[in-house]
């Protein structure tokens, strides 16, 4: 096991970090003022944080605001394109230390990781100086939480599995990495499930494997999912996917957006938000479903909705958003307009199939910069694929800007008190935060943008049976 | 003045009270009109003249007519389209205002044509009945200047000293009127400044068209094709409304210009043969003929509506769309006839193919018609106190009188702008000074 204090591209980098640090810490009022709340009450001393969340700016000052609760946190990244050098830089150096004399977190991560190295990384986010596993967990798409389920379930079968045919490549790297630790810490993860409080969980992906989990029994310590909190996903999956999609394709094509033809596919938070920040562009967008209730929105919302089949042909810059797989397979890029661009936004790389594009007899691919991929078939027409098939928005371009995240953060910080101070509340299953906590995130936003909130009266607050200060909204509400 | 009361108000009795409280509402939303109506009733610019006008029949239109009164004229008015006059309206000013108006709701071709013949001083047959034609028109279409041309004796149009057109198609007309030399008098553009394309076709159309489509057909326009023919001004402003309102918009062309600003604002661009069996509503807004034809009715969609946004009633195909029916239900709502194919199909067209806005509904807002119709004062006063006829032929209203109307209606908004310094000013003049 290495004993590498941190590992980052460049930590020189550290001062450019800080100051983006300083930038976006003004624009994320809601960790700002819960740092301000709990600066005497510490009520994440104690806890041990492992992250696994993209390397980001904006995470930066999450992980800043964990430690200033009280927190002892280690972190690595939630995928390999994602990572903002300066800003893994400037979190292993710190805002007391220097690049000569770090004295930041320990922080595991750098942009374009290989499967091997992201791995890696998380071993050792999960890993103390001591040998010792965290007792929180902080993920964004399950992989840290997996990881610790994985080795736990191998310790107690007594062996790794050998990986078949059809494995994935990421998972025959998982399998190596487990049969590693096995063989040098035996019993460590089966220790961490009991050691572990909780997780709390960042993006749908992984709030669909911790319900998979839940009802399949195999769930080892209680989850909060963030992901469902209103001020989470109906703000970072809209109002950030809006922003950060446009900007990512065009950093990474500079092409016009305005009359072109945009296939956004799923209508979900991501979808709609991907939907409308296309059309503001100009282009004419298509909407793909398998959800009866999702289609007809987008079709009330003026997008015409039809299938990949029906339009792969006229379509000039695509989407996937779903959140499932095999959503562009490799015989749909093969009948794409000459230099169609092509990405997914959704949190895995199993959107497109990149396997299949790869494995297409003659196909050839050319770099054209990093993140931005032109893929020639034996035809002579090519597409464009963006972050090879990862989320482009992180990828191509720098993710959420920090209001957005502040707002995913901040319940991510309620999520982690919640649990670390009320385990008893908290028995094994996954939930979702307390609707007061939701509005409280809400609120300490509302300032920074000039909002005016109107105050029910007493008289009627007791008209619609809610309390003068909330929560206003029966949990069922949708808004 | 010799017409008789009963031929000179040829209107419904008793609805010139509530016509006059419409009026004075309509008045509230027309800041730049009451500004000019003071002005003019301290100048007195038309004097002793007479002005022949051929309006929609509307409260907005009584409001400019009640402008120019004070500014000292005599208005004949007549209506400029057989079914969008206002009874009450017209009650209203024929009762209170001293103005001769010939003009009633849903009257027939010839009749239409005799009261714009009326307001020209020339009787049915085209023999004069006053001696005092018009010394200016204000015309809507170009049915009174036609008219004029056609009927009236040459005395008659010597008198004239110029003209005023509110819209798009009457321009056209009157440009091939000037083209084959046919044009007698000076007549200025008025729906051609780039005010009125902003405010009056861009806005104002868009906001009535679509409340004429929804008050005849009912029609959920969320998640509807709606297809727009033609991506002019109204087009424009017809297509960013509907798709606001959640409907797929496809829009039509024959402008390589007007059509690629169209797909580079997102809209689906279409020939109309393509578009006419996936559209669920239909809207036309070219100035043009025959747009929507037997070909394409004979394609469409089961339940398709539609409706003409044109001056005229040209651009949809109606006695093509009779010539394939079986049957017909007029007015399923008001305003709106189903059409019955021989195959089941059942086809609805709105205001009979005229436009809709103006038959459905009641025209552009107060405040759109005050800008457009405070032009044309503006323009008319312009006009009366020329010492010399300008050419005969179709000029362009003059830039100041276009900023000037932006101006008074900015003021009475409550707008402030910013202005020029001298050093910018002299930095825009100059070819020498660069970076």
């Amino acid at each position: 096991m290495s004993a590498e204090p941190y590992k980052v591209a460049d930590i020189h980098l550290a001062d450019f970090g800080r100051k983006e640090i300083q930038l976006a810490e003004h624009e994320m009022p809601g960790l700002m003022a819960t740092r301000a709340e709990y600066a005497e009450s510490q009520p994440l001393r104690g806890a041990r944080i492992t992250g696994s969340l993209h390397m980001t700016i904006q995470t930066a000052v999450l992980i800043e605001t964990l430690v200033a609760l009280g927190a002892q946190v280690r972190w690595a990244s939630c995928n390999i394109f994602s990572t903002q050098d300066h800003a893994a830089a400037a979190i292993a150096v710190g805002p007391d230390g220097t690049p000569d004399d770090p004295k930041g977190i320990p922080v595991f991560a750098w942009k374009g990781e290989t499967l091997d190295e992201y791995w890696w990384c998380t071993v050792q986010a999960l890993t103390w100086p001591d040998g010792e596993a965290p007792n929180m967990i902080l993920d964004d798409g399950g992989d840290a939480t997996l990881f610790v389920h994985k080795g736990a379930e191998y310790e107690a079968a007594g062996a790794v599995p050998s990986p078949s045919e059809t494995d994935s490549e990421e998972w025959v790297v998982i399998l190596d990495k487990l049969r590693d630790s096995l063989a040098d810490h035996p019993g460590k993860w089966t220790k961490a499930v009991e050691t572990i409080k909780g997780v709390t969980e960042e993006t749908t992906t992984g709030v669909h494997r911790l319900y998979e989990m839940a009802k399949a029994g195999s769930l080892k310590f209680p989850a909060i999912n963030v992901n469902d909190s209103v001020t989470k996903s109906k703000f970072d999956n809209k109002y950030g996917c809006r922003h950060s999609l446009i900007d990512g394709i065009n950093r990474g094509t500079d092409v016009l957006i305005g009359g072109k033809v945009a296939l956004v596919l799923g209508y979900g938070d991501v979808g709609k938000g991907c939907a409308e920040s296309l059309r503001g562009q100009g282009a004419r967008v298509i909407v793909t479903e398998i959800d009866p209730i999702c289609a007809l929105q987008a079709a009330m919302d003026g997008y015409q909705v039809s299938t990949l089949d029906d339009v792969v042909g006229q379509v000039d810059i695509f989407v996937t958003t779903t959140g499932n797989k095999d959503i562009i397979k490799a015989a749909d890029m093969a009948k794409m307009k000459h230099q169609a661009i092509v990405g997914n936004i959704g949190h895995f790389d199993n959107e497109i199939d990149m396997a299949g594009l790869t494995a297409t007899p003659g196909i050839k691919r050319v770099n054209v910069k990093p993140q931005v991929d032109e893929w020639r078939f034996p035809d002579g027409h090519t597409i464009i694929v963006l972050s090879e098939g990862r989320l482009l928005n992180l990828g191509n371009a720098t993710g959420h800007p920090s209001f957005v995240m502040s707002n995913s953060f901040t319940n991510q910080v309620m999520a982690q008190i919640e649990i670390f101070t009320k385990p008893e509340a908290y028995p094994v299953g996954v939930y979702t935060l307390p609707k007061h906590l939701d509005e409280k995130v809400a609120r300490l936003h509302l300032d920074a943008l000039g909002v005016k909130l109107t105050v029910l009266t007493k008289d009627q607050a007791d008209y619609i049976g809610v309390p003068v200060e909330g929560p206003y909204k029966p949990d069922h509400y949708r808004y | 003045m010799t017409t008789d009361a009963a031929r000179r108000y040829r209107s419904v009795p008793g609805l010139a009270e509530l016509g006059d409280g419409r009026i004075s509402y309509a008045e509230r939303s027309m800041p730049l009109l009451s500004a000019l109506a003071a002005r003019f009733r301290a100048e007195r610019p038309f004097d002793g003249m007479i002005i022949a006008a051929c309006l929609h029949v509307t409260a907005e239109t009584a409001v400019l007519v009640r402008a120019l009164r004070s500014g000292g004229a005599l208005v004949r008015l007549a209506a400029s389209n057989p079914l969008s006059t206002q009874d009450d309206i017209a009650a209203a000013l024929a009762a209170g205002d001293g103005v001769e108006v010939f003009a009633r709701a849903g009257v027939d071709r010839d009749t239409y044509y005799e009261h714009i013949a009326l307001a020209l001083g020339v009787d049915g047959a085209g023999g004069a009945v006053d001696a005092d034609g018009p010394d200016l028109v204000l015309d809507d279409g170009g049915d009174l200047v036609s008219t004029l041309h056609t009927r009236a004796r040459p005395a008659t149009l010597d008198r004239v000293r110029g003209g005023c057109e509110g819209t798009t198609t009457g321009v056209l007309r009157l440009r091939r009127m000037a083209a084959d030399g046919a044009l007698a008098f000076p007549v200025i553009a008025a729906s051609d400044t780039p005010v009125t394309r902003l405010v009056d076709n861009r806005h104002g159309t868009a906001q009535s068209v679509i409340d004429g489509l929804l008050r005849a057909s009912g029609v959920l326009l969320a998640g509807k094709t709606l297809v727009v023919a033609g991506f002019g001004a109204c087009g424009v402003g017809i297509a960013e409304s509907a798709r606001a309102l959640g409907a797929r918009v496809v829009i039509t062309e024959v402008d390589p210009v007007r059509a690629l600003d169209a797909v580079l604002r997102g809209f689906l661009v279409l020939p109309l043969t393509d578009a006419a069996p996936i559209g669920e509503v239909f809207i036309t807004a070219t100035g043009s003929a025959d747009v929507i034809t037997g070909q394409h009715l004979a394609v469409m969609r089961d339940g398709a509506i539609l409706a003409n946004a044109g001056h005229f009633d040209v651009e949809i195909d109606v006695r093509a769309l009779a010539a394939l029916a079986v049957g017909v239900q007029s007015d399923v709502r008001p305003h709106a006839d189903a059409y019955e194919l021989a195959d089941g199909r059942r086809l609805l067209l709105l205001a009979e193919g005229r436009v809709v806005n103006l038959v459905a509904a009641n025209g552009h807002p107060p405040e759109v018609m005050d800008l457009a119709f405070g032009i044309e004062a503006l323009t008319l006063a312009r006009l009366a106190r020329q010492a010399e006829r300008l050419p005969a032929a179709v000029h362009p209203v003059p830039s100041d009188i276009d900023a000037e109307a932006a101006e008074m209606v900015l003021a009475a908004l409550g707008t402030r702008t910013d202005s020029l310094t001298p050093a910018q000013r002299s930095y825009l003049a100059s070819w020498r000074i660069g970076s």
